[in-house]
């Protein structure tokens, strides 16, 4: 065989992706001290914050129920107003989660192994958070049951060609999917706690939820393959869901939203936001508990380089669909997109083209990529961008539709903004609440790429 | 055939490139006495044949695009098939010349009586015009043809000099060569494909062109590995791994293109506004809704059982078949978007179909082969080779 040059280090995959001299009992010690340590007064003053806002959220709610949806800035055409942006921008949010655990799993990338454990919480939370609004926005809550289809004397079942039930059963298999495998992938983990715990309460607590692990190689081999099979059945999910919640839009025959892209379109734009998420709570998770070995640069340069893809993609779609309204020759469709970027939500328009299309070009540059300050900002910024992208496709079909004399203005009350702003209190909440009680990073999946993992090991000497 | 497995190269070519440079002329020879006989018919049988092959020459330059961007690793040992099938580009410009001819034959907004009499056609005409679409056409060929040639040539450099800066190279093209290819392939398919009918659009179109790109590009490789090894190369280096990787690509694509095909034709069924469904009106109508049924189950249902378990990825015999069979749909596919501008109430095959078909088809795998010989079989200068030899899926 041709000598493949061994002596040259090739690319930068070939660094390791743990750093520090990471070993398996220092990587316990870290992942598992961070919930055995006395609780910090950070955290008390976090979850004082996100308790606030969750009454915020439980109170506004709590009106709306009082009141009615009167009390949101809905109108005559714009019938469709924030708890549906709110709902798809959550919604999104919880892909990357799914697409970290399960795609990159079975792509083989092992960088994945330090972030997928809170993304895939993550994932959770962010679709809690979005069940919220289709919930509230029925008005009358006390019926939202009647969107499953249960047996009932009166013979009325939801309407099967609607896609708002078609949601119900997509989010709710989401959801129940990613719960599984989310569980399945702690069971070796709540192992080790389990076995480490110090109080006899924890010890019960996290027995049951381990579900007898031992860590025997009959157990292993089940588990992995249970969590290939998990894999696999939730790889179409990441499709499947927001697909689904583009047809919310693109099944009707509004101009804007009626585009054969829309289901391609708006995954990626999921998996964009949701990475964009990933990246704001890694980027703090990291600085609060020393996670600088675990989560290394070199994971964080590979989140912005799938979020200037993900980017472009989006960036993509809108050209596409600017063109094609041009070409297709339909005056509505064309009106529509010139009103979009020059009428009276241009500002909006171009808001969600700043963040979403000009902010990840900032990634082309390496020094820009490896920069905690920029992608910080930038992952803040490319939300607020895709919470403007469903504004816009919202808002402004909606409110300028076939008929002018329809046509109004939306304008957000009071407690549009309190029900959104108090839907972070939820996320944030429940994802401080985990990172408390549960390893924030897969213990075990981290430690199986380490190099002396890998059974071809050796200890330094060459093969030859 | 001949092969030696220290510098990877093939002593003895083995007859393969006579065959089809002899079966291409045929063909072509035959296409001439096609067009003679039924111009018409020629330009639509001509252009599916020039569609199906220039597809899968960009499926090439994407996965070696996509293999350079993402740092592949397991598909180093399979790169040269992809760099020498998407050398086959400046081939299909060359080939692109005769479709000029029917130009007004293929595309009704060609004709200005056509465009004067239609009001929708007079206002896309800033853009379905005879100099504008030349114009891109030649645009199209020239990113295609040097986005090819940089790759390639930067790959033998490696041969010679296999050092990380080369690796830095194939990256910094890569990256702006993805786009770039996104963005032709869309606006080509647009032009060639979508404006056979030019009342109808879909901003999706771009996308399902490019899925089944990629996916009869894994089939054409599938094929080539599995018949080279047959004569008893490259029997080291390509293992069932690379098989299974292969299959699992192809199981992938399987998928994405029934989704690209099924969002496409959902959403419009179910807007059901008469501008879009006529479209798939046409394809509804007489022999051709068997077409489209099968497209359906021959496209997606039974490659996906088929592919589904992990067994039939490992396994030579049905991964040729499939492979076969999914180029077979790769065709149809084709011929479905074409054919029912001409033929509208059912399909009409012609021979002139089959002449077009090896005509072209001879041509490309006759370049191909002589790329693909002229130069060791795998990467020989890559820094990774050894690692893509042993990679387990």
């Amino acid at each position: 065989m041709n000598k493949p040059a061994e002596n040259i280090a090739v690319s930068s995959e070939d660094v390791p992706l743990i750093t520090g001299g990471q070993t398996f009992s220092s990587i316990t010690e870290k992942i598992v001290g961070i919930i055995e340590q006395k609780t910090p007064k950070t955290w008390y003053l976090a979850i004082g914050a996100s308790l606030s806002l969750l009454m915020v959220l439980m109170g506004s709610v709590g009106f709306l129920v009082w009141e009615g949806t009167g009390i949101w800035g809905l109108n005559n055409p714009v019938g469709w107003g924030w708890a549906i942006i709110n709902f798809v921008w959550w919604v999104g949010i919880g892909h990357a989660g799914t697409l970290i655990s399960a795609i990159l799993f079975l792509l083989r990338q092992k960088w994945r192994t330090s972030i997928n454990r809170f993304a895939e919480a993550m994932t959770l939370f962010a679709v809690s958070c979005a069940l919220i609004f289709p919930g509230i926005h029925v008005g009358r809550i006390w019926i939202a049951y009647y969107m499953f289809p249960i047996p009932n004397q009166m013979d009325i079942w939801p309407n099967f060609r609607s896609p708002l039930l078609w949601d119900v059963f997509a989010v709710g298999t989401y959801f129940a999917v990613s719960f599984l495998f989310w569980y399945t992938g702690l069971i070796p983990d709540l192992g080790t706690l389990r076995d480490r715990a110090q109080t006899r309460i924890k010890k019960i607590i996290f027995g049951i939820l381990a579900i007898g692990w031992r860590g025997g190689n009959r157990q292993w081999r089940h588990y992995e393959r249970a969590y290939l099979i998990l894999a696999g059945i939730s790889t179409p999910l990441v499709l499947s869901v927001h697909s689904v919640v583009s047809t919310d839009f693109a099944v009707s025959i509004l101009p804007g939203w009626h585009t054969t892209i829309f289901p391609p379109y708006f995954v990626a734009g999921a998996i964009f936001s949701g990475f964009a998420m990933v990246m704001t709570l890694s980027i703090i998770a990291r600085k609060i508990f020393n996670l600088d070995h675990l989560i290394t640069l070199n994971h964080l340069e590979k989140i912005n380089k799938i979020m200037l893809l993900t980017g472009m993609m989006v960036g993509y779609a809108y050209s596409i669909e600017f063109f094609i309204a041009w070409y297709s020759g339909n005056i509505y469709e064309q009106f529509v997109f010139i009103n979009r970027a020059f009428g009276n939500y241009a500002w909006a328009y171009w808001i969600m083209i700043s963040c979403n299309v000009v902010v990840p070009q900032l990634f082309w540059f390496k020094k820009l990529r490896r920069s905690i300050p920029i992608m910080f900002i930038a992952s803040i910024l490319i939300n607020i961008g895709m919470w403007f992208e469903r504004f816009v496709i919202v808002v402004t079909s909606l409110s300028r539709d076939f008929l002018p004399a329809n046509w109004d203005y939306f304008s957000p009350t009071m407690w549009d903004i309190l029900t959104f702003v108090g839907s972070f209190g939820l996320f944030f909440t429940l994802f401080l609440l985990f990172i408390r009680v549960l390893p924030m990073i897969s213990m075990t999946e981290v430690k199986g790429v380490l190099p002396e993992a890998d059974p071809h090991h050796s200890t330094g000497e060459s093969h030859e | 055939m001949k092969f030696d497995s220290q510098t990877y190269r093939l002593t003895d070519k083995g007859r393969f490139g006579s065959i089809t440079l002899i079966v291409g002329i045929i063909g072509l020879i035959l296409s001439c006495v096609g067009w003679f006989t039924d111009s018409q018919q020629f330009y639509f049988s001509y252009l599916t044949a020039f569609v199906f092959w220039l597809t899968i020459a960009l499926g090439g330059l994407f996965f070696v695009l996509l293999h350079h961007l993402v740092g592949a690793k397991w598909s180093i040992v399979i790169r040269r098939f992809g760099e020498s099938i998407m050398m086959v580009i400046p081939l299909m410009a060359i080939l692109f010349i005769p479709l000029l001819f029917g130009l007004h034959e293929l595309y009704l907004w060609m004709n200005s009586e056509v465009v004067a009499s239609d009001h929708l056609l007079q206002g896309k005409s800033g853009y379905l015009n005879l100099n504008f679409f030349v114009v891109r056409a030649v645009l199209y060929f020239v990113i295609w043809t040097v986005l090819a040639f940089l790759l390639n040539k930067y790959s033998l450099q490696q041969n010679q000099n296999p050092s990380p800066e080369q690796i830095k190279k194939f990256r910094i093209i890569s990256a702006p060569g993805m786009i770039l290819f996104a963005v032709t392939l869309t606006f080509a398919s647009f032009d060639w494909l979508m404006s056979l009918d030019a009342h109808w659009f879909s901003t999706i179109f771009g996308v399902y062109i490019f899925s089944g790109s990629f996916l009869s590009l894994l089939c054409v490789v599938t094929l080539v590995v599995i018949r080279l090894q047959s004569n008893g190369v490259l029997k080291e280096a390509i293992t069932k791994e690379h098989y299974h990787d292969l299959g699992k690509l192809m199981f992938a694509f399987i998928i994405f293109w029934g989704y690209m095909a099924f969002s496409q034709y959902f959403l419009i069924w179910y807007g059901n506004i008469p501008e879009e469904t006529i479209w798939f009106l046409h394809r509804w109508e007489g022999s051709w809704k068997s077409v489209s049924m099968l497209i359906v189950y021959g496209h997606f249902v039974i490659p996906f059982f088929v592919l589904f378990p992990q067994v039939t990825k490992r396994n030579k015999a049905v991964m040729t078949v499939m492979s076969i069979w999914i180029l077979v749909m790769h065709w149809v596919d084709i011929y479905w978007l074409v054919m029912p501008t001409l033929h509208h109430h059912g399909y009409h095959l012609s021979w002139i179909d089959l002449a077009t078909f090896i005509g072209i088809g001879g041509l490309f795998l006759h370049l191909f082969w002589r790329i693909f010989t002229a130069h060791p079989l795998v990467p020989v200068g890559d820094p990774n080779l050894e690692q893509s030899i042993k990679i387990v899926s």
